[in-house]
């Protein structure tokens, strides 16, 4: 009997959007949108999923389609407007390129307060993870002590990825992060991937390129326009992300 | 794991610090000059206009240092949601933390440049006897009002970012309509009623109580105080909650 890792129930979510393009007070007036300026935008429409421990689901889907936001709601930075979101094993910080990384601060203080905020307030353990990510990075100890704002997207990319891996998190969410990095970087980020799912962890993989879902994922959904429009094998799934194009 | 909020917050302002003094050379010294350099203007332009204050220096002094830090922590919170906009959407962190967190960093520096402005006080012929430590409940006080003024800007400011800049604009309005450089006494009788609706003027006058005359703050006008925080409080708590969900959608 497989364990239920994660558990979405009709969730609903939608975004509370600008009627009118409104941005400011002067549009408020001139518009007279004096009833409500918001609407509510359906983002994720009832989506039911289950994914069970240990599984790894690669999540297709257009620009815009709410892989993102279903990610979000998992992570639980977001809450649905209807339907419950239970999620029965702990949750990592959420990967995505350049998430939570404060530009004018160094490499070395966006890891600490990285780990800090997801919950790592070891001294001792904060160290041994600054090692491991300068080792997995291949960045120098030089540019980790940079302010982030000087790294390229890649350099930018290796960090985040990195100071999320070197970990062995129970769920793993990544987001588009292959994209960038070089050859060397992707593979090496792969084989990572790999080990940690070998370790049993639950994995949710975003990404634009159905080969890496292939290559990671046994399970594959579809997203179109907020609701899982193909749930499979990863095969079966990249095969109706691409008839989406065609 | 305990008090981990307690620890995510240290982090917060940690980083507030960082990000606020990194790249200057002077840093905390800042939260001393800054009033100091107001000072010495009012000093030079009012003295004479406002002889009939005694001791104008400490008068103004008292007033400006309270100003600054409201004005400052009210500017930093009304940012605080746009500006960590990248945490909020990728952390599981309570966005409650990140104001509060602000508070705490304006605080500190606030708290960094008072130790300071004691010593100045002292030389401007502060009366120093036991009253003054009234001025410990009143910077509590203050900081939770400033806070909550600063919470509702802030949750505004994510849906309209004009109430940030609406905010720099009336600033100096509020200034100048606060007695902070001339004294309440000269405030013309049929106006005195709109200058009191000025929660900040009830700051000022128990302020000014215990750091210019050096006795304790008025019982009217500090019930005024708690009366006009908890209410602001309330508001701030019912905005912040009206508004939070709608936070990810509009940063």
């Amino acid at each position: 009997m497989k364990q239920i890792a994660i558990d979405l129930n009709n969730v609903s979510v939608s975004y509370l959007h600008n009627r009118r393009g409104i941005y400011s007070i002067k549009d408020f007036v001139l518009k007279g949108a004096f009833f409500s300026p918001f609407e509510y935008k359906p983002v994720l429409n009832n989506i039911n999923l289950k994914v069970y421990k240990g599984e790894s689901l690669g999540i297709l889907g257009r620009n815009g389609e709410g892989k993102s936001t279903l990610l979000r709601t998992i992570a639980g930075i977001i809450t649905p407007n209807k339907g419950t979101c239970k999620v029965h094993i702990e949750i990592s910080p959420l990967l995505a390129l350049g998430a939570g990384l404060e530009l004018e601060l160094t490499g070395i203080e966006n890891i600490k307060i990285y780990n800090a905020l997801s919950g790592n307030y070891n001294k001792k353990t904060i160290a041994s993870v600054i090692d491991s990510v300068a080792n997995f990075s291949e960045l120098s100890m030089e540019q980790l002590q940079m302010p982030t704002k000087m790294y390229s997207t890649g350099m930018l990319a290796r960090l985040a990825f990195s100071s999320v891996v070197t970990s062995q998190p129970d769920l793993m969410m990544i987001d588009e992060v292959l994209a960038v990095g070089d050859k060397g970087f992707q593979e090496k980020c792969k084989k990572r991937i790999h080990e940690i799912k070998q370790a049993g962890a639950t994995i949710l993989f975003v990404s634009h390129n159905p080969d890496e879902i292939l290559e990671i994922c046994e399970r594959g959904i579809c997203l179109e326009h907020g609701k899982i429009s193909y749930d499979g094998t990863s095969a079966e799934a990249s095969k109706t992300y691409l008839k989406l194009f065609n | 794991m305990k008090n981990t909020k307690g620890y995510t917050l240290y982090f917060l302002v940690y980083k507030n610090l960082q990000l606020k003094y990194k790249h200057s050379l002077l840093g905390f010294v800042w939260s001393f000059i800054h009033p100091l350099f107001y000072l010495l203007i009012f000093n030079f332009v009012f003295s004479k206009a406002f002889s009939e204050i005694e001791n104008y220096s400490l008068f103004v002094l008292s007033g400006l240092i309270f100003w600054v830090y409201f004005s400052g922590s009210c500017n930093q919170l009304s940012q605080t949601f746009v500006k960590n906009s990248h945490l909020i959407k990728s952390l599981q962190v309570k966005k409650i933390l990140y104001p509060i967190s602000e508070q705490l960093t304006e605080l500190v520096s606030f708290l960094a440049g008072f130790i300071l402005f004691i010593g100045l006080m002292i030389y401007l012929n502060l009366n120093v006897n036991i009253t003054i430590l009234y001025i410990i409940p009143i910077i509590i006080l203050f900081s939770i009002f400033t806070f909550s003024v600063g919470l509702i800007l802030g949750s505004l400011n994510v849906f309209f970012r004009d109430v940030g800049i609406l905010w720099n604009t009336l600033n100096p309005a509020l200034f100048y309509l606060t007695p902070i450089a001339y004294s309440f006494v000269i405030i013309p009788a049929q106006y005195s009623f709109y200058f009191k609706l000025n929660p900040l003027y009830h700051f000022l006058y128990i302020i000014r109580n215990v750091l210019h005359q050096g006795c304790a703050p008025e019982f009217y006008h500090s019930m005024f105080c708690i009366a006009i925080t908890s209410i602001t409080v309330l508001l701030s708590i019912l905005i912040y909650h009206k508004t939070k969900n709608g936070f990810i959608s509009n940063l």
